[in-house]
């Protein structure tokens, strides 16, 4: 099962947006932004799975036009990549609330001054 | 047969639950919810346990969802695998959940069963965590315990609430796209995401530094799940401020289940990789040995009760890290029922601490000095589990105690057992410190000490007096008793957890290192709460040993969600520079 792989390009990508995304949300100074960056760090989890999953010359897993024995794509690794999708899209959501209500209460939104308890 | 096709239900039945009450509470009698809840969450425990007792007589129960299983040889289903561990850690898992359910009765009147809801979806990823076989399932139960959790968090909407959510939510979503990302990497070297599958690729190829990376990544995830140095900063916020049946579950289950899912992890998937299991017990111990120590010492610096505990968790679980670092059957039988006893004592605890923020009215040590002598058998209770936090050899944990030293003797390191037994010492000194001086008024401070600096916190405080400490008795009391051969039924259960053939459990004579530790929590309390009638150079001779070390690891935990993230970074990159360089 183990795909091709297509190089160490991919890996590269995706280091690179794990690292970059983690030092944003490090250097943050507003917590919309700090969110963004935890979607970088999230695309980083993207590109490494799909590209782990990738073959070169393999069309979609999806076998409605062409016979079931032709070479794919491995489609556990897309679905991985699906529920890495809804994850994200759920943190996201609620991070933003959060942000929302606790801007409406202290009236700040930056990270570094949002001690919960000092 | 007939109880294996209940496999499914423990999480099917707290899922389909809370989807109803979605649907319906509008149209149910005012305390409904309540009573349908905790219904809910006491068959859950009574499930697991069914399940339980089936899988200690015939061996594991492997469930395949919709049936699929085998393509020519490939695992191509997900399955549940039902042991005695996991099946029993379910049941606990259900079993606080319901007495958190009991003493949250009437918590939050405004809403309609929006609390339930999550609650049983907490429990429904909680206990879906524990009885999967399968790497991805595993990933998507830790999400669902996540997502809940972080919902609970900042459900009361104080501002505090919400800054520890986003701490807690930030630190662990970073955390499981680092699992995710691992998960990606053992797929791609090992070509399986069913658990003992991957084990066989594994053991084929022990030396592969991406599977390394790929351990490395998810322990890490767990790491942080379970509050271990240095990523558990997170936990000194999200336990003190999230209301208090949700610290419960969270310091009684939410924590050590991530230890859990360590050990599963190791032993079902990289038990054939010899330089994975010695670089983790070594990585393992100086982290376990670490965060009980320093888990201690901030625990007995705070004056913030629901914090006090919180960092007391970080200790204790330190410990259970320390049994299942060992790698051996008796240290994960150590942690199993440590585990068992943790819980049901920390639970009691957070229970008893909001106890104290509904009636005495604040959660501020100081301030509440004297506030709770009307209700002196709580005072009793606290002092109790402040004891069996430091070592008091009866029940659960202290069987536990005894595994894990006997296998740290066993390895030659029986300086080991000492470690611990001072962390859990200060521990225990701390809550016995808060319950002589909240309940038992000693203990006042001079001008000066006395400013709160921590922000006034008061939870509701209508329901009756019994209903808050009833279950907390409960689960103090089952901590507290012995269980017939509860050593024996530990090492049964860690022996189904490694997948090997049992070991005949150790004998386990007792010894006075417990004893020693009651008696120095004792004294340290003494000291702490007889401060002002000590003499002055004596006091001043302590805090010089004491402050300075306190200071530094406060000043660490900084409440500030950048520094959190660059700690989880750190702890990354040297535990991965470690085990890539150990295959």
């Amino acid at each position: 099962m183990t795909g091709a792989w297509v190089g160490w390009l991919p890996w590269a990508v995706a280091a690179w947006l794990f690292g970059v995304g983690l030092y944003g949300i490090i250097s943050s100074r507003h917590y919309v932004h700090l969110i963004g960056c935890l979607t970088i760090v999230q695309s980083a989890t993207y590109v490494l799975l799909l590209s782990i999953g990738y073959r070169r010359g393999a069309g979609p897993p999806i076998f409605h036009a062409h016979p079931p024995s032709t070479p794919a794509v491995d489609p556990v690794m897309q679905v991985l990549v699906l529920t890495d999708i809804v994850v994200g899209a759920t943190v996201t959501a609620l991070l933003l609330v959060l942000v929302l209500q606790f801007h409406k209460r202290r009236g700040i939104v930056d990270p570094q001054q949002a001690a919960p308890l000092t | 047969m007939i109880i294996a096709a209940l496999a499914p239900f423990p999480v099917v039945l707290p899922l389909g639950v809370g989807a109803l009450l979605l649907g319906v509470s509008k149209h149910l009698p005012r305390r409904g919810p309540d009573v349908l809840a905790i219904l809910t969450a006491a068959a859950t425990s009574v499930i697991c346990g069914l399940l339980a007792r089936s899988a200690a007589e015939t061996g594991p129960i492997t469930y395949w969802f919709g049936q699929w299983h085998l393509l020519g040889d490939q695992v191509v289903g997900i399955s549940f695998v039902i042991d005695l561990a996991s099946a029993g850690v379910g049941a606990l898992v259900g079993f606080l959940f319901a007495a958190t359910l009991v003493f949250a009765w009437g918590f939050f009147e405004e809403v309609h069963a929006h609390f339930h809801v999550i609650m049983l979806v907490f429990m429904a990823g909680m206990v879906g965590f524990c009885l999967t076989g399968d790497l991805i399932n595993m990933f998507v139960w830790f999400e669902l315990m996540s997502v809940a959790g972080f919902a609970a968090t900042g459900f009361a909407l104080r501002s505090s609430a919400i800054a520890g959510a986003l701490n807690f939510t930030i630190v662990n979503t970073v955390g499981a796209y680092v699992f995710l990302a691992g998960i990606g990497l053992l797929y791609g070297q090992g070509g399986a995401l069913d658990m003992v599958a991957l084990g066989r690729s594994v053991a084929a190829h022990p030396n592969d530094p991406v599977m390394a990376l790929g351990f490395v990544l998810i322990a890490s995830a767990l790491l942080t799940k379970a509050a271990q140095l240095p990523f558990q900063m997170w936990l000194g916020d999200a336990h003190a401020v999230a209301p208090s049946p949700v610290s419960v579950i969270f310091s009684g289950a939410m924590v050590s289940i991530g230890l859990f899912g360590l050990a599963k992890l190791g032993f079902r998937v990289f038990g054939g990789a010899p330089e994975i299991v010695g670089e983790s017990r070594r990585a393992l111990l100086v982290i376990g040995l670490a965060s009980a120590v320093v888990g201690a010492m901030l625990a007995l610096g705070q004056r913030h009760i629901k914090r006090l505990l919180a960092f007391s968790t970080i200790s204790h679980a330190g410990i259970m890290l320390t049994g299942l670092s060992q790698m051996s059957q008796d240290g994960e039988a150590g942690l199993l029922a440590y585990l068992f006893g943790h819980g049901l004592v920390k639970g009691a605890m957070f229970m008893l601490a909001g106890f104290i923020a509904a009636k005495c009215g604040g959660i501020d040590e100081i301030t509440l000095r004297g506030r709770g002598r009307d209700y002196w058998p709580v005072g009793i209770m606290m002092a109790l589990g402040g004891l069996a936090l430091a070592g008091l050899p009866f029940g659960p944990m202290d069987e536990g105690f005894k595994l894990i030293e006997h296998g740290a003797a066993d390895a030659g390191q029986h300086w080991i057992a000492t470690v611990l037994l001072v962390s859990a010492t200060l521990t225990g000194a701390a809550v016995l410190r808060v319950a002589g001086r909240i309940f038992g008024g000693w203990g006042e401070l001079s001008g000066d000490e006395r400013h709160g600096e921590t922000e006034e916190e008061q939870e509701p405080g209508h329901q009756p007096a019994v209903l808050l400490a009833g279950p907390a008795a409960l689960l103090l009391g089952l901590g507290l008793i012995g269980w017939d051969d509860g050593g024996a039924l530990a090492s049964r259960a860690a022996a189904a957890l490694i997948a090997l053939p049992e070991q005949p459990a150790p004998a386990l004579p007792g010894s006075p290192g417990p004893w020693i530790a009651v008696l120095c929590a004792v004294a340290i309390t003494g000291f702490e709460l007889a401060r002002r009638h000590l003499p002055h150079w004596f006091v001043a001779l302590v805090e010089a040993f004491r402050v300075p070390p306190t200071r530094v690891l406060q000043r660490m935990q900084s409440g500030l969600v950048t520094d959190y993230v660059t700690w989880l970074a750190v702890g990354l990159a040297v535990l991965a520079t470690a085990f890539v360089f150990a295959v």
